[in-house]
């Protein structure tokens, strides 16, 4: 098997593949990323952390409600009653960031949606250059088969010459002048090998 | 741009990177976001939708930096952890493999005949297919050696591999593609 040919293959499946999309790749997005990774990564265990001291205050209180309380406690009660009101009030706060960043990356991930809904549409002047680069393409291809297998040089010669003429600025066209400067050198070559045999001195 | 040259400009934007400098994360993703995309979708089997795996790389692109050491070239390293990412997402969807199926009629082909060779879209994606078909190992050499066009030395440093295993691979993809795309690549009389 022609491990050029195999390549060729591949490349000519790969090309008429279509192109990966990658609107949402960029380096903010890819921070912000991180930094609501890193929200959500301080601000789960806190709030997990708020509940639980507030449910084991909350126990505490009732445990110490059940006895007939001593006169003497009424000031702690308060005490512990405001700090179970301010681990309320954090735990509302940090539970309402979470939310706020659930809600923005839900929103996030809506436009990032919608974004690559409108990057789906095909647009019509890549799809003209895809086909301009499939043309080119396809007659370097068939003139490389000219002339390794066909030995057809001519043909090979002139349909390159049309690559280099009706796309002059495409990269296949750069590939048409290299395999050109390649057969002109070939020739010259061969040329001056003939040359050579022919001054060679006849010795008798 | 020579290699050496390359080198020691990756080595500065890790280097600004290590110093807070933002932008320097921003043209390493500028510079290599689309060659990260064509090797994850050609590693994928072509599903075309790579955002996700591309963000992913550049996510922990970005957490890694700092430890990148420039043993390697910052290309090699970007493509070392999309290969790590395909392996874990295509282990995490659990596909079922996609076995190609031979052609019955395999009308359009490379064949002598000249105009024969204008391959059609059903072509192409049976291509596509066997590449798909064929086990990670090789359809991860095929793909870093036929289509993004590494040097050996390369692929090695990337797959963590030595030069032979990796012929031994590309060999075993050669001849599972012959297999299946026989017709496509041998001459006829």
């Amino acid at each position: 098997m022609n491990d050029e040919r195999l390549q060729i293959l591949l490349h000519r499946a790969d090309d008429a593949a279509d192109a990966p999309v990658i609107t949402g790749v960029s380096a903010a997005r890819i921070r912000q990323r991180i930094r609501r990774t890193r929200t959500i990564r301080v601000a789960v265990p806190l709030a997990a952390a708020a509940v639980m001291t507030v449910a084991a205050a909350i126990l505490t209180l009732r445990k110490q409600g059940q006895p007939p309380l001593p006169q003497a406690q009424p000031e702690r009660i308060a005490s512990l009653e405001e700090q179970v009101k301010q681990l309320k009030t954090q735990t509302d706060a940090t539970l309402k960031l979470v939310q706020e960043v659930l809600q923005r990356d839900r929103q996030q991930q809506r436009l990032a949606a919608l974004e690559a809904e409108l990057a789906s549409i095909p647009d019509p002047v890549r799809q003209m250059q895809q086909q301009v680069d499939k043309t080119a393409f396809l007659l370097i291809y068939q003139a490389d088969r000219l002339y390794k297998e066909l030995n057809q040089t001519e043909s090979a010669v002139a349909a390159y010459k049309e690559v280099i003429q009706l796309f002059p600025t495409n990269r296949w066209a750069d590939v048409a002048r290299e395999r050109l400067s390649q057969i002109e050198q070939r020739q010259i070559n061969k040329s001056d090998d003939k040359g050579e045999a022919k001054c060679e001195p006849r010795n008798v | 741009m020579s290699a050496m040259a390359r080198t020691s400009e990756e080595l500065d934007l890790a280097a600004q990177f290590r110093r807070g400098d933002d932008s320097a994360f921003d043209r390493i993703v500028e510079q290599h976001a689309a060659e990260v995309a064509a090797l994850a979708n050609r590693l994928l089997g072509w599903p075309t939708d790579v955002d996700d795996i591309v963000q992913e790389v550049f996510l922990s692109a970005f957490l890694g930096l700092r430890r990148f050491r420039g043993e390697c070239r910052l290309r090699t390293w970007l493509f070392t952890i999309t290969v790590n990412k395909c392996r874990s997402l295509r282990l995490r969807r659990r596909r079922p493999v996609f076995r190609a199926i031979a052609d019955p009629e395999p009308a359009a082909c490379l064949g002598v005949g000249g105009d024969r060779a204008l391959m059609d879209e059903e072509t192409f994606a049976r291509v596509r297919r066997a590449v798909r078909a064929l086990p990670r190992k090789c359809r991860e050499v095929t793909v870093l050696r036929y289509l993004q066009g590494l040097e050996t030395k390369e692929i090695c440093e990337l797959l963590g591999i030595t030069a032979n295993t990796m012929q031994v691979r590309l060999n075993r993809a050669r001849a599972r593609l012959r297999e299946q795309l026989g017709d496509l690549l041998e001459d006829r009389p």
